[in-house]
């Protein structure tokens, strides 16, 4: 499963996550302006830039369950409040598609928005009720910035800091009724906004900017000392990399066959990989992204959301600029997340069917879409050995043969006779046709249906012809997650070749496709010991199996990319863990891998092997209590 | 779990003018019922959240019941006092101070994790050397807010019960600052991120971090438990009205409701509770000259 150990929210995040749901690390709400100006900056580097997105960031609230307003009517409150221009500079720049000329308006703008409410409170002093609120309210503004100046400026960034903590301290207090009021520091209020203040002025409101080709809101001053300065990679507010929720079942060949994982050393190797940032290159790799990100236990990932890069949720544009801006094809043709189970059924690969070979298109997505480097004959071979295990949910209403069993209801008995009858308006084929039950309705072959033809910006052309399997648990469909439901795909093809059903005939063909659609269990089910830790604890201790192999054959690198994964993931999924007393026995594995990675680095082979048994014996010890 | 801590943040900034412009406008209280629910992360989803459980409430009451979302715990508190809600969602120590100024009276506790309780703890970096309270002598310390049983006055109490602070006195003598952050998370931030040397909050405050950081934190000492946020009534709410509330609150507790609790905090459910339960936080308040 995936891990959210290296999502890029720095400043807040709260786990809202009910026990026995899949791990989730839900960003705290940003401010309208806040919002607006971090998703502008993201954008704009981005090529090519879609401006329209742009504008929406900031005229449209930050999403149904976003706080306030617009951006746009905040910044409007603060140019009538304070005289200024900040919202016409930026819808200017806007309008002119000037990347330099928004990047400043907008960080002047965030700049002067936090100091406009910082001077509101300490005019409010005498009021500590409403002056905590103004200060909180310049203080969720900061966080803009805030992140960049940590990363670039950790001196600045703790001065800035104690400075916050001085005016929090300083503010007073209303109390409860008549109890517990405290009068404000005006003196050490006002010390504190100057520190602050100053900083802003420096660095986010200079006379003079410092040309940029990349556009992060790094302190001027630091940009200026160093014009090559590095930021991690970010995403903008309302990204979402959590796993989907509910977390699909996974169901390994392997598995049904009851052979334990632990044997198959290519396919665990390929288990970790596939679960492993480190397969890929930046920006991909800081931000916690592998393959199971979008692929969630070999299925989808419906909530995946880059503002930008996913036009809806569960989709993404692999192929423009943000992952690898070599890779950049300049169109605006994001594709729905397939899901990969029964993958050795479904070539070819990739929407359009681009690849015949799972290993050409493996190592695509890993060099060209993610940026990662040449993989090895061996992490390529993991990889396909272990993706090819991805089975479907077993169907309880088809028979081997793809045909409907006793137990499906005659609606869907109805529907596949319509689903089997060749119709002129397609050639004399059928549904069946391309959907070949006994094949596990594919084809295996590419079709231009005319799919790429309707909607905006999609890429005209053909497509593979997708599985029916399972597809109760993949909306949306189409390879532009263009329509939402089974239904609309039957009226989309009714109305398309013209096949003159009747509303029964549709209800009738829908419900069977439901029917092949549905799979048996088809969610991770969770309960107070199978909690989602445990699983993913499971899974890691899978992977370290492959130590087993790799330490005897000294195999350095291969045995570095295992504990590299495994001991981040571990230390950050121990965040996850309901049994809250055993947190710092996660950790204390964690440190252990790390400490085997260094003997590995180190080349000290004797120390290697008592290390990894020291762990196992850890690991044995501490089972119970990891959940 | 991070549960408990929506409920317990003071979400900062933008959120504070939308809280505004739904506690300026308190709803009658004299047909049906009014709950004041304190504000979480989010007030906008809170918003939502109220209607699921008014609807569900008004459903098995059979009066109507609406909700808004107040400022901050003492609005919720001004609100009882004024008669602008019956009921409100309130953290222990507001609620002693509620009971003792305008003779509020606790109905229901939250359970987390099978207790009605949770504990106050010291949190310092891993990195730090610090390992004990004693320790912290000279250095510096952030609490979440002076009014805050277990982001203050808990914390206070580990420190008096090993003896290094007079219990009920001035911690400012024996660490070398004081800062009251704003928040549970803007102290935990505040010691992930190196700028001051602990931070005293509540036992789930370090969720608020990213896992990244919670792994860099670790604490070092726990106070007594505290009891759990409460479900609280201001002084005269009909007798039949509260029971009949209390009893639908409690049918948030079977299998086939449990969906709703999140949607008022997400507790594991509901106890019925009597102020005996809270009085050892009174005993704090009036150590700490909150409570006469």
């Amino acid at each position: 499963m995936r891990r959210m150990g290296r999502l890029l929210v720095v400043l807040a995040l709260v786990s809202l996550a009910p026990a026995g749901s899949a791990h989730i690390v839900t960003e705290a709400p940003w401010h309208p302006i806040a919002y607006a100006y971090r998703s502008a900056v993201f954008l704009i580097n981005l090529r090519p830039t879609d401006w329209t997105l742009v504008d929406r960031m900031f005229t449209t609230p930050a999403g149904p369950d976003a706080p306030g307003g617009a951006a746009r009517q905040y910044l409007l409150a603060l140019d009538a409040a304070t005289g200024t221009g900040h919202w016409p500079a930026i819808e200017q720049a806007i309008a002119a598609q000037d990347r330099d000329a928004l990047y400043v308006a907008a960080t002047r703008a965030v700049s002067q928005a936090i100091r406009y409410h910082l001077a509101e409170a300490a005019a409010h002093l005498g009021d500590p009720g409403t002056a905590t609120r103004t200060l909180e309210e310049a203080r969720a503004l900061y966080r803009s910035f805030a992140d960049f100046i940590q990363e670039a400026d950790p001196s600045g960034f703790r001065d800035v800091g104690l400075a916050w903590l001085d005016l929090a301290s300083s503010v007073g207090h209303a109390g409860v009724v008549t109890t517990g009021t405290r009068p404000a520091d005006e003196v050490a209020f006002a010390a504190a906004r100057g520190v602050i203040g100053s900083y802003l002025i420096a660095n986010y409101e200079p006379d003079a900017w410092t040309p940029r080709t990349t556009y992060a809101p790094v302190p001027a001053q630091r940009l200026a000392a160093n014009p090559q300065v590095e930021v991690k990679a970010w995403l903008p507010p309302g990204s979402d990399l959590n796993d989907q929720d509910p977390l699909p079942r996974l169901v390994l060949n392997f598995e049904e066959q009851g052979i334990d994982e632990r044997d198959l050393f290519l396919v665990a190797f390929g288990d970790m990989l596939f679960d492993s940032p480190e397969v890929f290159g930046e920006p991909a790799r800081s931000l916690g992204l592998a393959c199971s990100t979008c692929h969630n236990r070999s299925d989808i990932n419906q909530r995946f959301f880059i503002p930008g890069i996913s036009p809806q949720p569960g989709a993404v544009d692999v192929d423009g600029s943000f992952f690898n801006p070599r890779f950049n094809d300049h169109r605006d043709d994001a594709l729905d997340i397939p899901s990969l189970r029964g993958l050795r059924f479904t070539a070819p690969y990739g929407r359009d069917g681009r690849f015949a070979s799972l290993r050409d298109f493996t190592r695509n997505v890993v060099v060209n879409e993610f940026n990662g480097q040449e993989p090895s004959p061996l992490v390529l071979d993991a990889l396909v050995t272990y993706m090819l295990e991805f089975d479907f949910l077993p169907a309880p209403y088809l028979d081997f043969d793809g045909r409907l069993n006793d137990l499906a209801p005659p609606a869907a008995r109805r529907g596949e006779a319509l689903f089997q009858q060749p119709f002129p308006q397609m050639n004399n084929r059928s549904c069946a046709s391309c959907h070949v039950p006994d094949s596990h309705f594919t084809d295996n072959r590419v079709h231009n249906i005319g799919s790429g033809e309707g909607g905006d910006g999609s890429t005209s052309g053909a497509f593979d012809t997708p599985t029916l399997l399972n597809a109760n648990y993949t909306a949306p469909y189409f390879h532009d997650g263009s329509l939402e439901t089974l239904s609309d795909v039957v009226a989309w093809f009714d109305e398309r070749f013209a096949l003159g059903l009747s509303a029964d005939q549709r209800t009738d063909l829908t419900a069977y496709l439901e029917v092949v659609g549905t799979g048996e269990t088809p969610y991770q089910e969770f309960d107070d010991d199978n909690t989602p830790f445990r699983l993913m604890a499971d899974e890691l201790s899978v992977f370290l199996s492959t130590l087993d192999t790799l330490i005897p054959a000294r195999d350095q690198v291969a045995a570095d990319l295992v504990l590299r994964t495994v001991a981040a993931d571990l230390a950050a999924d121990a965040s996850m863990m309901t049994n809250r007393a055993a947190v710092a026995k996660a950790y204390e594995m964690a440190d252990r891998l790390w400490q085997l990675r260094d003997a590995i680095a180190g080349g000290k082979w004797d120390e290697v092997q008592s290390l990894w048994q020291g762990y196992q014996t850890l690991e044995q010890e501490y089972q119970a209590e990891l959940r | 779990m991070a549960e408990i801590m929506l409920s317990r943040r003071t979400f900062a900034g933008c959120c504070a003018a939308l809280a505004l412009a739904a506690g300026a406008r308190p709803l009658a209280a004299q047909e049906g019922l009014t709950l004041a629910f304190i504000p979480q992360e989010n007030p906008e989803k809170l918003l939502g959240d109220v209607e699921v459980i008014t609807d569900y409430l008004t459903d098995e009451i059979g009066v109507p019941v609406k909700g808004y979302v107040t400022l901050d715990h003492a609005a919720a508190v001004e609100a009882l006092r004024s008669g602008a809600a019956d009921i409100s969602f309130s953290g222990a120590l507001p609620y002693v101070l509620a009971h003792d100024q305008v003779g509020a009276e606790v109905l229901l506790s939250e359970v987390y994790r099978g207790r009605p309780s949770y504990v106050a703890r010291i949190f310092v970096r891993k990195d730090s050397g610090i390992d004990d309270v004693a320790a912290l002598e000279g250095r510096t310390v952030a609490f979440a807010d002076p009014i805050s049983e277990s982001g203050y006055l808990y914390p206070l109490e580990i420190i008096a019960d090993a003896g290094l602070i007079e219990r009920g006195g001035d911690p400012q003598g024996f660490f070398g600052r004081v800062y009251f952050a704003g928040g549970y998370q803007q102290a935990i931030q505040a010691v992930a991120n190196g700028l001051v040397d602990a931070a005293g909050v509540s036992e789930f405050a370090d969720l608020l971090l990213s896992p990244e950081q919670q792994s860099e934190v670790k604490w070092i000492a726990e106070s007594e438990p505290i009891p759990a946020h409460a479900v609280i009534a201001r002084k005269g709410l009909d007798p039949d009205l509260k029971q009949r509330f209390v009893a639908a609150m409690l049918k948030l507790n079977e299998p086939q409701n449990r969906w709703l609790l999140q949607h008022v905090y997400a507790p594991d459910g509901y106890v019925e509770t009597k102020h005996d339960a809270y009085e050892p936080v009174a005993v704090v308040a009036r150590r700490y000259g909150l409570l006469g």
